[in-house]
This record gives structure tokens, sequence and C-alpha cells, in this order.
């Protein structure tokens, strides 16, 4: 029995932690552009507007739901939970930090371990891109088929980058199980993968931009062109979920980047730190990463559609499979 | 436990397997066979294949995205005088080159069923589950059933470029003949295929 209810709880608690930190998201991404753009962003709701998102929450639950004249009613409903869900499912093989005792269980701090864990991440956040194509394609309207259609290619595109770039760790490591990636980086700043694969790392980092529909990436939504983009005709709160889905995969590939690249929650020279300085060592890399996603929203203007479909194919993909074979050569000759 | 699921999973992939060619929109056949798949990586998973499970959401989910990109956008073509000019050889050179690399395509194809059926004998693959052993099926792949496996994904690829070629010349040939009756009911067709 006392297995059943670790696992729920750790379901419990990481799954609480993730949506709440999504939730923070949505503040900070507000401060953090007022605080580029010398404002000071909102300070209404609780001490320095910390309580934003929980009257957001409420403002959209509040919201009339309107679900378009000739729109697809079944799939108009099914899309946001599409988009939302397979973000969510990734959570579950991040490996927050090492071993903890729950319960007077000895356990790891990741929902779930197995040998396929990083197979499992890009597996399932792929899926992500059916609910913003069917958004875009059940509203009937042509701002939002637009929107839908370059979301698809584009995820297409740069998902075969990102595939790439966690091969060669994949190839480095020896193993598809992050926690053995995470093994394989410890021992101090020079284990990390971010050193020995610095041209994966930048290819990961560019792709999850493009993964996570981020500016300056953001086609699928681009207001100037497209009005609200696939999302266009979404109210309340299946518009929220919209956004939910964007910052938990937004979290996910932040940590996976953090995992892949920056020895997740090892600590550097400290091989036997307590499991909460691995999760403040693990929560510190993904914030850092989130931050950036944040700062480089409110820095870089956005690229053209055909300008971002150009360096997915004949820039970033030769470049990630030359690194795959650079590699592998290295590999086997020494 | 597992039976029950198995069979449930089972039933669903037929009912979806039935949907895939009933439904009337494209894009209801596309998310029909996305649900064969999903039953079929499940049965996989029941199975103790927890790499073929894996490998099917992936590959199959981003192929069967593609196909989704294809249904919508095979609507809009590019101009065919555009691919004239960057094809490069003449059109004699195109055919010579198309029939040499068929039969290539061909003889290896039967060079890989060959090698297929005697080298495939279900009592002499590994224990059980080594097919999830990565490294074992890497080594399979890539040297017992090299030539099938090459010539399988040249054949896939030989068939798609098949499949944008006739569904190509179908749409030229449409436009051509409702171009000539009434430009309005053409430009009006091209809306609603749209939709």
């Amino acid at each position: 029995m006392t297995p059943v209810l670790v696992m729920l709880l750790k379901t419990l608690l990481i799954f609480g932690g993730v949506i709440t930190l999504a939730a923070g998201m949505t503040l900070a991404e507000r401060k953090v552009s007022a605080w580029i753009q010398w404002r000071i962003g909102p300070n209404r709701v609780g001490p320095w507007g910390t309580l934003q998102p929980l009257a957001d929450g409420v403002k959209f639950v509040f919201k009339e739901e309107l679900i378009p004249d000739g729109a697809n009613p079944l799939l108009f409903r099914l899309a946001p939970m599409l988009a939302a869900g397979p973000a969510m499912m990734a959570i579950a093989v991040i490996p927050f930090a090492g071993e903890i005792t729950l319960l007077g269980q000895p356990t790891t701090l990741s929902i779930a371990d197995f040998p396929l864990s990083a197979l499992y991440v890009v597996a399932v956040s792929g899926l992500g891109v059916y609910g913003v194509i069917l958004g875009g394609w059940s509203s009937n309207s042509k701002y939002s088929l637009l929107g839908g259609l370059r979301a698809s290619a584009q995820m297409v595109s740069y998902e075969l980058a990102l595939i790439l770039a966690l091969l060669s760790v994949v190839v480095m490591s020896g193993s598809l199980d992050l926690r053995k990636i995470v093994e394989a980086q410890a021992g101090g700043l020079l284990q990390w993968n971010l050193w020995r694969q610095p041209l994966a790392f930048l290819l990961f980092l560019l792709a999850t931009f493009a993964e996570t529909n981020r500016h300056p990436f953001d086609f699928a939504e681009c207001e100037p062109e497209l009005v609200g983009g696939f999302h266009t005709e979404y109210s309340s709160m299946k518009f929220a979920l919209f956004f939910i889905g964007e910052y938990v995969a937004m979290i996910v590939m932040a940590s996976m980047t953090a995992t892949l690249f920056l020895g997740g929650p090892e600590v550097p020279y400290w091989p036997a730190a307590p499991w909460f300085v691995q999760l403040a060592t693990f929560l510190l890399k993904t914030g850092f990463f989130l931050f950036l996603f944040l700062w480089v929203r409110w820095t870089l203007p956005r690229f053209r559609f055909d300008q971002l479909m150009g360096l997915g194919w004949k820039v970033m993909l030769p470049l990630a499979l030359l690194n795959v074979f650079v590699t592998g050569l290295v590999i086997s000759l020494f | 436990m597992a039976e029950t699921l198995f069979y449930v999973l089972g039933a669903l992939c037929v009912v979806f397997a039935i949907g895939v060619v009933r439904a009337r929109m494209p894009l209801f056949s596309v998310l029909n066979l996305l649900g064969t798949f999903f039953c079929l990586a499940g049965i996989y998973l029941l199975a103790g294949f927890p790499f073929l499970a894996a490998t099917q959401l992936l590959v199959y989910a981003g192929a069967i995205m593609v196909l989704f990109l294809f249904v919508i956008m095979l609507l809009n073509l590019g101009d065919a005088a555009e691919l004239e000019k960057h094809a490069g050889l003449s059109l004699s050179g195109r055919r010579l080159f198309v029939a040499c690399s068929s039969a290539a395509l061909l003889g290896l194809v039967g060079l890989g069923a060959a090698e297929m059926s005697t080298a495939f004998d279900a009592r002499t693959l590994p224990a059980e589950h080594a097919l999830d052993d990565l490294e074992h099926l890497a080594a399979l792949l890539f040297s017992r059933y090299m030539l099938p496996f090459e010539a399988a994904s040249l054949l896939l690829l030989a068939t798609m470029v098949a499949v944008i070629v006739l569904a190509k010349r179908q749409r030229e040939q449409a436009r051509d003949t409702s171009a000539a009756s009434a430009p309005a009911e053409s430009q009006r067709k091209e809306n609603g295929v749209l939709r």
C-alpha cells in the first residue's frame, strides 16, 4: 500500500509544483517585460502583484465561453486539452532531485524512472502540436487556420534538430535514461555536457524556442499578421488552457536543457548533497533557462516565417546531423 | 488485467481503423489513424516493448503530422513551370534516370526480401525482451537486417515522391478543366476546398 501512497504523493507534489510554477511564469512574464521596458508591471493584487495569477484565473473562469458559428464543436473543445495534456505528461520523468525519503520509503524525486525517459519526453511533448493545429482548423477562421498550419510546419521542422541534438548527448552518455545522463555529468563544472557538446547545446536551445512557439519564433500567434493565431477564436478557460500548456512546455524544455547539458540536479563538487540542495540546484538551472525565454522575448524582434523554415532545414538540421556524426566518430575512435 | 487491456485496445484499434476509411473529411481520417497508432503503441507496451511503443509515438505521430500537412497543403500546390525551371535534366534524361533508379530499387527490394526470408527465423531470435536492449537492436538492424532495412526506407521515400506526383497531376487536370469552363467557378471551388 505504501508504494502506491508514495507514488500518489510524489505525483501530487511534482504536478502541483509545476502548475504553480506555470502560474508564476505568467506573472514573471509580465514583471520581466515591465522591468525590461522600464515600467512597473502588475502591482495591484497582493504584495508586488504576486496574487495576479489567481485574479487572472478567477477572471478566466467567469468569462463567457464562445464557440464560433461553423466551428467543429468536438474538435474545438478537444484542442485545448490536446495542447496542455502532452506537456503535462512529459513532466513525469524529469529528475528534480536524487534520493529522498517519503513516508519512510527511499525513493527518487521524479514521478517515474525508466530506461527510456529521454525518448519518452520527446515522444510525448511532440504531440502538443495536435492541439495547436486542431485548434486552428476547428475554429473556422482563416487566421486560426494559418496559425495552426504555421505552428505544425514549424514544430515538425524543429523537432528533428531537437531530437538530433539530444541524440548526440545520448551517444556520449550511452543511455536514454535521464538519470544516467545526469550521473555521467557528475563531478564538477567541466563534466557538464555544455562543454563537451557546445554545438548540440546551442541547437537544442534554439529548437526549444521553436518547439514551444516562443519569441522570436512565435509564428503560430504572430499578432500583427494573424490577430491571435490559432487561439484567435478561443475565450475563457479554453484560452487559458492553451497558455497553461505553453508555460508547462516551457518548463519541461527548460528542465530538459538543464538536465541534458547542465547536469540537472547534480551539485558541482558536492556529490553527496542532500535532496533539497539538489532540488534548489535544479530549480536554479531551470530558472535560468526560463528567464532566458522571457529575456529573449522582450529583446529580439520576430523572424520572418521563410527565414524560420530556412534556418530549421538548411542550417540547423545539417549541423545537428554533422554533430551526431562527429560525436559518433570521436567515440568510436577513442 | 493485461489480457482485458489487450482486448480493449485491440477493439479500439479496429474501430479507429474503420473510422479511417469511413471518414468523409480527410482530417478525420488522419485523426482516426492517430487513434489506431496510439492503440498499437499501447499493445506494444503490454507486450513488454517500451522502446517500440515510444518509437511508434515519435515516428508515426511525427509522420502523421507531415501527412496532416500534406492533406491541407496539397490543396495549394506550387506552379509546375516553377518546378520545371529547377529540373536540371532534359525530359528524356529524367526518364532514363527514373527507369534506372526504379530498376535499382526493385533489385534492392528483391534482395532485401530474399535476405529477410532466409535470415528471419523465430527460433534464432534472441531471448525474450532482448529486442528492447537498444545496443542489441541497433546491432541487429545495422548488420544482419541492414539490406531489408535500407530497402524499406528507400521504398517509403519512393512511395512518398510518387504520391506527391500523382496528387499534383490530378490537381492540375482539375484546374485545367475548370479554368476552361468557368474561371469564377474554379475560384469558388478553391475557396470551398480549403474549408
